[in-house]
């Protein structure tokens, strides 16, 4: 059962010069218990497609169109009231910079046990406080976090605390943004096998942004490639890290040293994300495209669906046969 | 937060004594000379001139002397005033009472009504209102003090006859009790009104920027995703963070006012501390104007010192750094 419907989702932002499209038309279902990666480079729209799902966009300058359905609930037509009982409950969020995810000046213990009474105020006190506590050792913590003050943490324990946090009403829906980004590599490493760990335990759905790679292949079932604000391909990440089919893909998947690859292998994908504010004809990714051809400029490619829900918007996949993609 | 205190306290008192060997020097330095002013215009004799010299000690070296200060200063004596002959303790005991009234009542007032002002306009910037008292703001600022509190008494005083043009009590009704004390404040408001009209300003500004900018702080996303009402947002945690700059503007208004506050006093006619010191200043009476130095420089060390700590109770990350 799909718990997350995400149905032709476009955020525009209206600042004053000009008009962003941030995301642009996309469509994704989330089932129960996936692990899905958003991937995609900086800017391409990743954060927003997130806000917009936990509705935190400034309403002042952010014009959202499309559906989001989160277990049977259609988000954009909850009144604020409504809102607030879902978040947390059936949808929390870690955010990418954990350090100040949380108030300075206010201790750990106090403010998650204020956030946790926002939906279970009946608690008494001594319940609360052993119940922060436990939260705090799920994600091997020590107890005296509780009274310490967020400064007095490292990064990798922010991270943590805000994992523990986002998980203390067991929502239906995870989703986590650049967590793990800002970490050295052995603790990325550590918290990413805690949170599967915890997953398990806890049958958690999570969207995973990020945009490294290897993070998709450790840690989620499916991917989604994401680019100034479309997404160009979706899949299991069995499917898509071994046979990548969209050109931006395979261009991501190259730009991914590896420990015993050739040094002619490394490379990154030539040119820049295209202007958002700029409305583009035919395919999103064809200014920087090695393959493209005069109808990419024209039409905009529409997704073909491949067998195991393989999904890409490519001219060269689908109708026409796809060129030798393993050039070396 | 004790060892943070006690700390805090030892920096206070060391910069009072910096402080009372600066004004120690200062005075040393500055061109002019008490003994011609006491010993009168016409002709003194030299022979009464020395007198005095050795009376007042002006013979020895400069080291002896600040160390004959530091001495009878530990005493608390801080020496007579060299033209009345008054102990200097007691001249300012019976001036620094209406200063401080005024100083006090000004910053809370100030104090208040700007946060107040602040955090309002932070919740709706660019309505009409904050663009209103943003300008306001700017030209409160830019407008000189004697300036604004003469224009109060030419309106106030002199043309509606509302106020009293100067003073602190009417001397000739002899008020007592009640009275007494409403005559005060009635003396108080045009003085009062335009130190806090332009004080406003400071912690309009600052309060006003400082909510804005926590607003679009992290944390205030994250307890937004949590559900948390905007209200108990604000309320408990925004105003705890933007609360800190405001506390340092506050430390350095009184220290602020308390200095600048003569030119007040001076267009009201206010028996305070400031027409006292410019008279010590003209006429050279170096043991009064060493004293009130002295204690001016004691109220904005113990001013900052009780900021530092409020500033050190609400924000842990001051009270664990040295
Ligand atoms: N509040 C905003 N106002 C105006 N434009 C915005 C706003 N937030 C994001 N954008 C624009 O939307 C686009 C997508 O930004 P977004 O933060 O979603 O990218 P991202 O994929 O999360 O990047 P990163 O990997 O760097 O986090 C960018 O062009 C950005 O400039
Ligand atoms: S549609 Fe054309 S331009 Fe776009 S990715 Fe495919 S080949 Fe490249
Ligand atoms: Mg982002």
């Amino acid at each position: 059962m799909s718990i997350l419907e995400i149905e032709n989702l476009t955020v525009t932002f209206h600042t004053k010069d000009k008009i962003t499209r941030a995301v642009h038309n996309i469509s994704l279902s989330v089932e129960e218990q996936d692990s899905i990666g958003i991937v995609g480079e900086s800017g391409s729209g990743k954060s927003t497609l997130a806000m917009a799902i936990l509705q935190l966009l400034p309403k002042r300058i952010a014009r959202i169109e499309g559906e989001v359905i989160l277990d049977g609930k259609h988000l954009f037509q909850c009144t604020d009231e409504q809102i607030r009982k879902i978040r947390w409950r059936d949808l929390a969020v870690v955010f990418q910079k954990s350090m100040n995810a949380l108030s300075p000046v206010h201790k750990i213990g106090t403010q998650m046990s204020d956030i946790y009474r926002i939906h279970e105020s009946k608690i008494s006190k001594k319940k609360l406080k052993e119940k922060i506590i436990s939260l705090l050792e799920m994600v091997n913590l020590p107890s005296r976090v509780y009274d310490l003050y967020p400064h007095e943490l490292s990064g990798g324990m922010m991270q943590r605390v805000s994992i523990a946090l986002s998980l203390m009403h067991n929502p239906k829906l995870l989703i986590l943004d650049e967590a793990t980004t800002a970490l050295d590599v052995v603790t990325q490493g550590q918290i990413l096998s805690e949170i599967k760990e915890l997953e398990k335990e806890l049958n958690l759905t999570r969207i995973m942004i990020t945009h490294d790679m290897s993070v998709v292949a450790s840690a989620c079932k499916k991917v989604a490639v994401m680019y100034a604000g479309n997404i160009l391909e979706f899949g299991y990440v069995k499917d898509v890290l071994v046979n990548p089919l969209h050109p931006y893909t395979q261009g991501l998947l190259k730009s991914i040293p590896t420990f015993k690859g050739e040094k002619k292998n490394i490379r990154g994908i030539a040119g820049a994300l295209p202007d958002l504010s700029v409305p583009v004809q035919g395919c999103i990714f064809a200014s920087r495209c090695e393959f493209a051809t005069d109808i990419c400029y024209q039409v905009k490619p529409t997704e073909e669906l491949l067998s195991g829900n393989h999904r890409v918007a490519c001219h060269l996949v689908g109708g026409m046969e796809h060129a030798n993609v393993n050039h070396s | 937060m004790g060892s943070f205190i006690i700390r805090r306290s030892f920096t206070g008192i060391l910069i009072i004594f910096v402080a009372i060997f600066l004004n120690f020097m200062l005075i040393q330095l500055a061109p002019g000379d008490p003994i011609s002013i006491l010993s009168g215009q016409d002709s003194p004799s030299p022979e009464m001139e020395e007198a005095l010299r050795e009376k007042y000690g002006l013979n020895d070296s400069v080291g002896v002397q600040f160390l004959t200060y530091l001495r009878t200063l530990a005493g608390g004596d801080l020496g007579e005033s060299i033209l009345s002959g008054r102990p200097v303790s007691e001249m300012i005991g019976e001036r620094i009472g209406p200063t401080l009234m005024l100083t006090l009542t000004t910053a809370i007032l100030a104090l208040l009504i700007g946060t107040l002002l602040g955090i309002y306009c932070a919740r709706r910037p660019g309505s009409k209102l904050d663009n209103l008292l943003s300008g306001l703001s700017y030209l409160f600022d830019s407008m000189p003090s004697f300036w604004l509190g003469m224009m109060f008494i030419l309106l106030f005083a002199s043309w509606l006859g509302i106020f009293p043009t100067s003073g602190m009590v009417d001397l000739r009704a002899n008020h007592s009790g009640i009275a007494y004390y409403i005559d005060v404040l009635h003396h108080m408001f045009l003085p009062a009104t335009t130190l806090t009209l332009l004080s406003i300003p400071y912690f309009f500004r600052i309060t006003r920027s400082s909510v804005i900018q926590v607003m679009s702080e992290d944390f205030v996303t994250t307890l937004r995703a949590t559900g948390m009402s905007e209200g108990r947002i604000f309320n408990k945690y925004v105003l705890k963070n933007s609360i800190l700059p405001t506390i340092t503007v506050f430390g350095i208004t009184i220290a602020y006012m308390i200095t600048g506050v003569a030119i007040i006093e001076i267009v009201f006619s206010w028996p305070g501390m400031g027409s006292f010191m410019l008279n010590a200043i003209s006429r050279r009476d170096y043991p009064l104007l060493m004293g009130i130095y002295l204690v001016l420089s004691i109220s904005v060390a113990v001013t900052m010192i009780v900021v530092d700590v409020l500033y050190a109770f609400i924000d842990p990350r001051i009270r664990y750094s040295k």
